[in-house]
Order: C-alpha cells, then sequence, then structure tokens
C-alpha cells in the first residue's frame, strides 16, 4: 500500500478536485448575481448559503465514515477523489472490486499485486465517467427525453432499474457469503441493522438517521465478522 | 433572464467542466503508469469496464433522468461532478429551498439550490480531504487484528446494508436475485462453468443482472410486483 498512499497520488487528486471547486465557484456567482436580478433578496440567498453549508456537515461526517472501507482497500488518495468527484461508496467498492477480481483478488485480500490495484482504479475512472459524460452531453435534452420516456411503461423503469441493482448486488453478495462464515455475518447484520435503521426513519420521519443509516449499519456489520471470526472461526 | 442568460451560461459551463473533469479524473491511473509503470494489461482494464458498464449502465442514464426535475439544470451539472447525490445533494437543496422559503419548480427556487449545492461542495471537499488524511494514518496506527476486520468486513457490511436499501421495497425481487447469483457463484467454484473461455465471472454477473431484470419483467407484466407508493430516495 505504498503506492496507494504516495505523494504523486495524492498530487494526481488535485487537478480534478480543483476543477469540481472552479464549477461550484463559477455557478455560484453566476446563480448570485442573476438571482439578485430576478428579485431574490440578498438574505434569501444568504440563507440558501447557509443551509447548504449547515446541511452538508452531516452527511459529510457520514460519508467519512464510509470512507474508512475505500481508504483500507484503495488508499486515501484515491479514496478522496472518487468521494469528492462523482462517487459514491455504493458505486466505488463495487467497482474497485470488479477490478480486482480481474486477477482474482477480492476486496480486504493480503498483498493484492500492484498490477490489480491499478485495475480497480481504471476500473473506478472508467465507469464513473459514465455519469459525466450523460451529465456533461445530456442534462441540455433532460426535458425532451423524460416526456418521450414516461410515454406509456412509466411504471416499468424504477422496476428494471431496482431488478439490474438488486442482480449486481446479489453478486457481490454471493462472492461475501461463499468466502466464510464471518463474510456472511457481517453481509446479514449489516443488512438486517439497514432495514432497521430505514424503518425507524421512516416510521419517526427522522432524518439524520437515514444519513447515518449506511455509516452505522456498515460498523454494526463490521463488529459481527469480527464476532464471529474470535468465537466460532469459519466454518466454509 | 433566466432562460435567455443562466440556462445558456451553465449549459456552456457545465459541459464544458465535466468534460475537462473526465480527462482529469484519469489523474490517478496516469500517475500509476508514469511515476510507478504500473499498468494493467488491455484485456483487464476491458474486462473490469465490462463488469463495471453490465452492473452500473444503467444508472448512467436512470439517475440523471430520475434526479433531474429535482436538482434543476446546474444543479444536475454539479451533482453528477461531485457525486454523493441522495445523501447529500438533494438533502441539501431541498433544505435550502425550504429556508429560504422559495416555490418549488420555479426558476428562483433553481438558483437557490444552485447556491445550497455549491455550499455543500466547499464543506465536502474540504472535510473529507482532511478525515482522508487523518483517516490514513489512523488506519495504520491500528493493531492487526482490527485492521484485517476492517478489510475483511466492512465491505460484506456495506453491501449487505446497500442491498437491504434497494431490496426493501421489492423483497421478492431481492430473493430471486440473491437466488440466481448464490446458485451461479457455487457454479462457478466447483468448476461447472468452465466450459467457458477465460475466467468466467462475467458469466456470474451477466446472469444474475438480466435474469433478475428479465424476471422482474415478467412479474410485472403477471401484476406481481408494483412500484411503492413513494421513492425511498
Amino acid at each position: 500500500m505504498d503506492v496507494a498512499n504516495s505523494r504523486w497520488l495524492w498530487l494526481s487528486t488535485v487537478p480534478v478536485v480543483m476543477v469540481v471547486l472552479l464549477q461550484a465557484a463559477i455557478f455560484l456567482r453566476r446563480a448570485w448575481k442573476d438571482g439578485k436580478e430576478m428579485g431574490l433578496s440578498e438574505e434569501k440567498l444568504k440563507t440558501g448559503f447557509k443551509t447548504g453549508v449547515i446541511s452538508a456537515i452531516g452527511p459529510s461526517i457520514a460519508v467519512l465514515a464510509g470512507m474508512l472501507a475505500l481508504i483500507a482497500t484503495v488508499g486515501g488518495p484515491v479514496a478522496w477523489m472518487r468521494l469528492t468527484v462523482i462517487g459514491s461508496i455504493a458505486f466505488e467498492l463495487p467497482a474497485a472490486e470488479l477490478g480486482l477480481s480481474q486477477f482474482g483478488y477480492s476486496l480486504g485480500d493480503e498483498s493484492i499485486s500492484e498490477t490489480a490495484y491499478a485495475t480497480a482504479v481504471w476500473a473506478m475512472t472508467l465507469g464513473g465517467t459514465g455519469w459525466l459524460l450523460v451529465s456533461a452531453f445530456g442534462t441540455r435534452h433532460m426535458e425532451t427525453v423524460r416526456s418521450k420516456i414516461s410515454n406509456g411503461n412509466e411504471k416499468l423503469i424504477p422496476i428494471i432499474s431496482a431488478a439490474a441493482m438488486l442482480g449486481a448486488f446479489a453478486y457481490f453478495l454471493s462472492g461475501e457469503v461463499t468466502a466464510g462464515t464471518p463474510e456472511t455475518g457481517a453481509v446479514a447484520v449489516g443488512g438486517l441493522a439497514m432495514l432497521a435503521l430505514l424503518h425507524v426513519a421512516d416510521s419517526r420521519d427522522i432524518q439524520w438517521i437515514r444519513e447515518w443509516s449506511l455509516g452505522a449499519a456498515m460498523f454494526v456489520g463490521l463488529l459481527a465478522g469480527v464476532a464471529i471470526q474470535v468465537t466460532v472461526g469459519s466454518w466454509w | 433572464m433566466y432562460q435567455d442568460s443562466f440556462v445558456p451560461y451553465v449549459n456552456k459551463w457545465g459541459r464544458r467542466t465535466n468534460l475537462l473533469a473526465v480527462a482529469l479524473s484519469l489523474g490517478p491511473a496516469v500517475a500509476l503508469l508514469g511515476v510507478f509503470g504500473i499498468l494493467p494489461p488491455t484485456a483487464a482494464i476491458v474486462g473490469a469496464f465490462a463488469s463495471v458498464a453490465v452492473t452500473f449502465g444503467w444508472a448512467w442514464f436512470i439517475e440523471p433522468l430520475s434526479y433531474y426535475p429535482v436538482l434543476g439544470i446546474p444543479g444536475t451539472y454539479m451533482a453528477f461532478l461531485s457525486g454523493n447525490i441522495s445523501n447529500l445533494r438533494l438533502p441539501c437543496a431541498a433544505a435550502a429551498q425550504e429556508a429560504s422559503d422559495v416555490e418549488t419548480g420555479t426558476p428562483q427556487a433553481s438558483i437557490i439550490s444552485t447556491v445550497a449545492i455549491a455550499a455543500s461542495i466547499f464543506v465536502n471537499t474540504v472535510m473529507l480531504g482532511i478525515g482522508a488524511v487523518a483517516l490514513v494514518s489512523a488506519f495504520q496506527a491500528l493493531p492487526e487484528l482490527w485492521r484485517n476486520a476492517l478489510e475483511s468486513y466492512l465491505v460484506p457490511a456495506v453491501f449487505g446494508a446497500i442491498f437491504a436499501q434497494f431490496g426493501r421495497d421489492y423483497p421478492s425481487i431481492a430473493a430471486i436475485g440473491f437466488t440466481i447469483a448464490l446458485v451461479m457463484t457455487v457454479l462457478l467454484e466447483f468448476g461447472y462453468l468452465a466450459f467457458l473461455p477465460s475466467y468466467p465471472l462475467y458469466a456470474v454477473i451477466i446472469v444474475s443482472v438480466f435474469g433478475t431484470t428479465l424476471i422482474a419483467r415478467w412479474m410485472w407484466h403477471h401484476d406481481m410486483i408494483s412500484p411503492p407508493d413513494e421513492a425511498s430516495e
């Protein structure tokens, strides 16, 4: 992991992060100026900015908790870059796993080869550009496309995309479940914890539980894995 | 003002910055090649990309389309450049519109959400940057058991949690998908897929994704499933 946390990799992540900040600055400046001309008061704009800052703090800490999983597997700089630009834990971890699996490794294996690590980086990078390209070329046409798609099969779209997502994550789960008993325990307890947290968040309508659910479920699942490892070990 | 000046400006710069980011996001991959001389074989990169495309290709199109009405035009460029949309950008935009009392769907609301998303980007870039540095050293200082546990069990726990999150709305599809994937994985491990060329992991992914999708479509046509009343995200 010396390569993964090297100074060169930190440096290589800076330019793209600068673009993210630059775009935010350009849009903010223009929105502020045009907003005032459209009759929004300085006060409302300030409220919008302040609310954005405050509401970002909680979820950012939650993302930070999720980042630990990525740091443990692909190192600090790549984890930071992937979660600041484009990514979310729900995409980056599976993408890294798919890269490693080209060489028969899995996330968390000891002594992953440098080539396999690089393949994981390529998989995350190329996979993430899909969203960037669609948003770069597609945003101005969104309205037209939406009205075309919703013609008829509107209700089928969420089902198809949920099914594709479930099929993909089922594949990741089956890899973990066949890996050993502690892994299976981590999967099951992580899933059950998530269900319990989302149930509480929905029934009482508490937003911060929703934000923390993935981070919390992750740690509960981790503890379950450790508990099984030190007590019964692995049965398969 | 909004349609004639703001939107064209945002479209012009949004496209430029997002395309620039496509090129610059290659940074770490290029550094691995240029500084350390590490380049995976083309077949491995193509294989990895194909697996990612099969798994997430849907989301590249579905997510921008489904979040666009809430995010607005500037918000779509910004959110898909900076990521963490459902857990960070959407809540920030919604909270800001609520707090500054603008009517949802109006140009004013779009301006406010632009301001709020920009603010959230400044905050989370800084916080994650500081956090990444601190967490790397914390991780390296951990005792062996916990380092091993973080490396081995954090990922399955995250996968389990995400599967549960998606599966909550469609438990029957989740059960079917898991059964298909488990059967395929066991077949692979015991060598029953060896008749396929190279290491047939791709067969497990393709059968899991498309098998589950086809069965879900069949079930929908036979009125066995329906979408939940309210989207969970």
